[in-house]
């Protein structure tokens, strides 16, 4: 605080305090009543910038900020300032160039290391954390927090045992550990005995649970990590132990029930017969201790086989049929990946309806006679089993029966539906649900899987009708508090229909929607970065952190991303807007004309929500009140997004996080590789090829890519470095072949599965070859496409064919401007006579 | 089912299924402080494929002025998973972790008066008593039964 004299001084360090305490207005009256006086002093200029902020002034606080570090360019104060201001705009990189400034000329300065040190950990700059972690250590070692926070800086750099050595360190400063558990202080225990762990000594850590014992309040993680330690070290009999008091804490946690499976020596998969006898006897035994136990009921129809499965099945499945347990059949479901164990269920379902028709029970055998529910439910199991297999005729005729026999359960609208959209017919489907819907319309549930089902049939305005009937009601736009509460499943299947439909700009906002979330996601850990260390819930704050590292590869981000990199893609192959539907098969001047037409609508459109925002302006106290959320679209086409300069630039955004955090998947390659190729980055789509080569050699889709990239490298005759590489691989990508034989071979091997998307690929990657060789004439080349997908009518590809990949070869058909797209409908049909797609 | 105490990992997925399911919703954060705060007290159902159809999202009151206690702030199970109990084994390891780690005498909840089918779970199935009325404790304006049950005699 230079050259203030003594009054000011004063007032100047009442204006600090109004800031800490939040009095914003009071603070901002100080700064002024000093700056009268003393107009040019820098630090009262930076602070009242930074009132100026919180009075939501960006302009102003960013103008005096500056102005005041202008006049005093030493000042610690002006540059924590100005770092607390690009803090507030989420601009850490250059606020944690200030907060170091603003260290330069007040080395010791607590608050400034932490504020340094809170953005370290946010942009993951670890080894400045760690750095600024041990200059707060040292001026204040007598704080457990600053410990601590050392030691969660070691453990996010992979050193845990130095993590291990500080808390050991702290832990020999303390003199009176209270006598009863105090919250905190287990925690932070229980914390070190996590670094042992990921350090590897389970033997050590083992041994410090013993020592922190009588001081721990989370009774049952000890108990869980004494089980874990125990059977890591192979002393099974002490771990049978721990498991079973365990399960007797929580009698419905698979995590001990594969422990004690474990640790009596009957882990892995695979179970030998005898095995498979003990593993049998041990659950029927829990059973008997833990009669409510759904996972001990359960537990047995994964292992059993054969016989042994046929009957213990059948005592399950009648036990839940008599219940009414609708999730029943989801829950069986998941053992059909063993065929064997498929073909029971269905053999046991269809005579429990035989012998119900007839007498009454599940069986022949006795005079048992089940309740009425009994036959509904196993009607209800019988069209979920048929749906499974995609025999729609069966399914409808069980679910039909199950809807006369009760016709106000919730539940049979709902798999009706899902029977239906199997089967193509989306229109159907909605109606199903929406009379589901509208047994019961207390239910949030139902509300939001009918809107799903009216967004997959791309009713929008029925859906967003129906959705908000359960959003706050109090705002001008009830859509909005969905995207307040962050409902990621709105979100997307709104955009997914909107992608459907060819509105490029309104699916763009709402993948945008879903990039928010995350954005959010990642900003809320920022404030949690203190106070974990406050609350000394280090275990759950690691996890948070490296939640947050792998968040990107959250299958809703990853969805949302695909589909946004369509969109951009879609907006680069069609500058002057995408085909609709209606488009498919016009000429060009027909396009032009039919866009006109459409433009013309768009400007109504417009024009009315211009009306409705001045209107809405007009009575605007209500929206205001709301907040955010009560806020008027101010670009509901999403113009912003469709309108953009480069949009495989912004493709290349939403695949960024997908190459860092899901690079294990497929798609993200073969998604990269359509951005790549469009922008002409012959290595960099390469690279995606190898990739994808790797991860799945023989995936449909990479095939058609590796020819497209193959006829574009003839094409554009690469640079010799270019040239270069793509030789040194060529021979590991095509082996050798050229692209006829490439694809020939690409066929044959893939015959005998009978994969239907493989020989849409292939029939892709024929019409491309044949294409880019003039000597061929366009009705040869489409004759040759046509040829391969008409192919899939064979018996052999029956098992794999679906409505979609139907769809797809009628989209293709379609594109190429087959002229038997009309035949692939009438045959599409006979397969899927209930699928709009094909009427 | 399975049965287990939440993580970081579930607080995407419990977002998901409370927007699914109820019309309280909460932003991220929030699920993020209850999760950072007392970690031991929310709990997850999980299905046989590992999906999150069932939450208990939990923390303590620590109002200086009463004793420190439980309080469910939402409970939810998808409707497809009804009829398994699922809803009161989460509750009951919620209510132990509540009484064996944070040492509470009872746990408190709120239930929207017209919710009949969430009142009788909590009053005889739960054997929660109804406490009072509070006026107007939702949004919509409709009345909340401030329901209780104690945990630990003493």
């Amino acid at each position: 605080m230079s050259e203030l004299p003594p009054k000011e001084a004063n007032l100047f360090r009442e204006i600090l305090k109004c800031y800490e305490m939040k009095l914003y207005k009071l603070g901002f009256k100080g700064a002024e009543q000093i700056l009268k006086k003393f107009p040019e002093h820098g630090e009262t200029l930076a602070m009242k910038g930074l009132f100026y902020n919180h009075m939501d002034k960006k302009e102003e606080a960013y103008e005096f900020v500056k102005k005041g570090l202008r006049y005093n360019l030493r000042s610690h104060i002006c540059w924590h300032v100005f770092g607390l201001l690009h803090r507030s705009d989420k601009n850490y990189e250059e606020a944690s160039k200030c907060y170091i400034n603003a260290l330069k000329y007040d080395k010791e300065n607590i608050q400034i290391l932490r504020d340094l040190s809170l953005l370290q950990m946010q942009m993951r700059s670890l080894e400045g954390y760690i750095d600024t972690r041990h200059q707060l250590l040292e001026l204040r070692p007598q704080n457990r927090q600053y410990w601590v926070a050392v030691a969660i800086g070691y453990q996010l750099t992979g050193k845990p045992e130095l993590g291990i050595k500080v808390l050991t360190a702290y832990e020999e400063t303390l003199k009176d550990i209270p006598s009863t558990p105090d919250y905190e202080h287990s925690e932070m225990l229980l914390y070190h005995n996590s670094l042992l762990e990921e350090a590897g000594d389970i033997q050590a850590a083992l041994d410090h649970l013993s020592t922190i014992e009588k001081h721990v309040c989370d009774r049952k993680s000890l108990k869980e990590k004494r089980a874990k330690y125990l059977l890591a070290l192979g002393r099974l009999g002490e771990a049978e132990a721990a498991y079973r008091a365990l399960l007797s804490i929580n009698p419905d946690n698979m995590a001990y029930f594969e422990g004690l499976r474990t640790s009596v020596g009957l882990g892995g998969e695979k179970l030998s017969a005898e095995e498979q006898v003990k593993v049998l006897e041990l659950l029927k035994g829990l059973q008997k201790e833990y009669p409510r136990s759904n996972a001990a009921k359960r537990l047995p129809l994964r292992y059993a086989t054969g016989e042994a499965f046929v009957k213990i099945a059948d005592e399950y499945i009648c036990s839940m049929l008599r219940k009414g347990v609708p999730s029943l059949f989801v829950n069986i479901k998941t053992l059909y990946t063993d065929k064997e164990k498929e073909q029971a269920v269905e053999k046991l379902a269809l005579g429990y309806l035989a012998a119900l028709d007839k007498s009454k029970g599940f069986d022949h055998s006795g005079p048992h006679i089940e309740p009425p529910t009994a036959l509904l439910w196993t009607l209800y199991f019988l069209a979920q089993h048929f749906d499974f297999k995609r025999n729609t005729d069966q399914a409808l005729g069980y679910i039909n029966r199950a809807i006369e026999h009760t016709p106000t359960l919730v539940e049979l609208y709902m798999t009706k539906g899902r029977i239906l959209k199997h089967a193509g017919d989306y229109i159907a489907a909605m109606e199903a649900l929406n009379e589901a819907r509208e047994l019961d319309l207390q239910d949030r549930f139902i509300n939001t899987k009918c809107t799903k089902y009216m967004l997959r049939a791309d009713k929008t305005v029925e859906a967003e009708k129906t959705v908000v009937l359960f959003t706050r009601a109090d705002i001008a736009n009830p859509l909005n508090d969905l995207v307040e509460m962050q409902a990621q499943w709105f979100s997307i299947a709104a955009g997914e229909s909107e992608l459907r439909q060819k509105h490029i700009g309104r699916a763009l906002k709402r993948f945008h929607q879903v990039h928010k979330y995350f954005v959010d996601y990642t900003e809320d850990q920022f404030d949690f970065h203190t106070y974990c260390l406050r609350k000394m819930t280090l275990r759950a704050y690691v996890s948070l952190v490296r939640l947050e590292d792998q968040l990107r590869s959250h299958p809703f981000y990853v969805r949302a991303a695909h589909k946004a990199i369509e969109c951009y893609i879609n907006l680069f192959d069609h500058p002057e807007g995408a085909d609709t539907e209606e488009m498919e098969g016009m000429t060009e001047a027909e396009k032009k004309k039919y866009r006109n037409k459409q433009r013309k609508a768009e400007l109504k459109a417009q024009q009315e929500a211009e009306d409705l925002k001045k209107k809405s302006i007009a009575n605007g106290d209500a929206s205001k009140k709301a907040g955010g959320a009560g806020k008027v679209d101010e670009d509901p086409e999403g113009t912003k997004y469709s309108k953009v300069e480069d949009p495989l630039a912004e493709a290349l955004k939403f695949l960024k996080p997908l190459q860092d955090l899901a690079s294990e998947r497929i798609e993200t390659h073969l998604y990269g590789f359509n951005i790549y190729i469009r922008q002409k980055k012959l290595l960099l789509a390469l690279r995606s090829l190898l990739k994808a080569n790797k991860i799945e050699p023989n995936n449909a889709t990479l095939h058609e890519q590796l020819v497209r990239f193959a006829l574009e490298v003839q094409k554009s005759s690469p640079k010799p470095g270019v040239k270069a590489v793509i030789d040194q691989h060529w021979s590991t990508l095509y082996q050798g072949q050229d692209l006829v034989a490439f694809t020939a071979a690409f066929l044959e091997k893939n015959k005998d599965f009978g994969s239907v998307n493989h020989v849409i690929s292939a029939a892709q990657a024929s019409y491309l070859i044949s294409s880019s060789d003039n000597k061929n004439s366009k009705s040869e080349s489409l004759s040759k496409g046509e040829k391969l997908l008409f192919s899939i009518q064979d018996d052999q590809y029956q098992k794999t064919r679906s409505v979609e990949n139907a769809i797809l070869v009628q989209t293709l058909l379609k594109k190429w401007r087959s002229s038997r797209v009309q035949e692939w409908n009438e045959k599409a049909k006979t397969w899927y006579p209930r699928a709009t797609a094909f009427k | 089912m399975n049965i287990r105490e939440a993580t970081l990992d579930d607080m995407i997925p419990m977002q998901n299924c409370n927007l699914h399911n109820l019309p309280e919703n909460y932003q991220m954060k929030y699920y993020f402080y209850h999760s950072l705060t007392w970690p031991q007290l929310s709990y997850v159902a999980e299905d046989e494929k590992g999906r999150i159809v069932g939450y208990v999202l939990a923390k303590l009151e620590e109002d200086p002025a009463a004793e420190p206690h439980g309080h469910i702030t939402s409970l939810s199970v998808m409707r497809t998973y009804r009829r398994l109990g699922v809803a009161e084994k989460l509750m009951t390891q919620s209510q132990n972790a509540m009484r064996d780690v944070f040492n509470c005498k009872y746990v408190s909840l709120h239930v929207r008066k017209s919710n009949r089918a969430a009142l009788q779970l909590y009053r005889d199935t739960l054997n929660f008593t109804v406490q009072d009325i509070e006026k107007k404790y939702y949004a919509d304006g409709e009345d909340a039964y401030a329901c209780r049950k104690i945990l630990r005699e003493d």
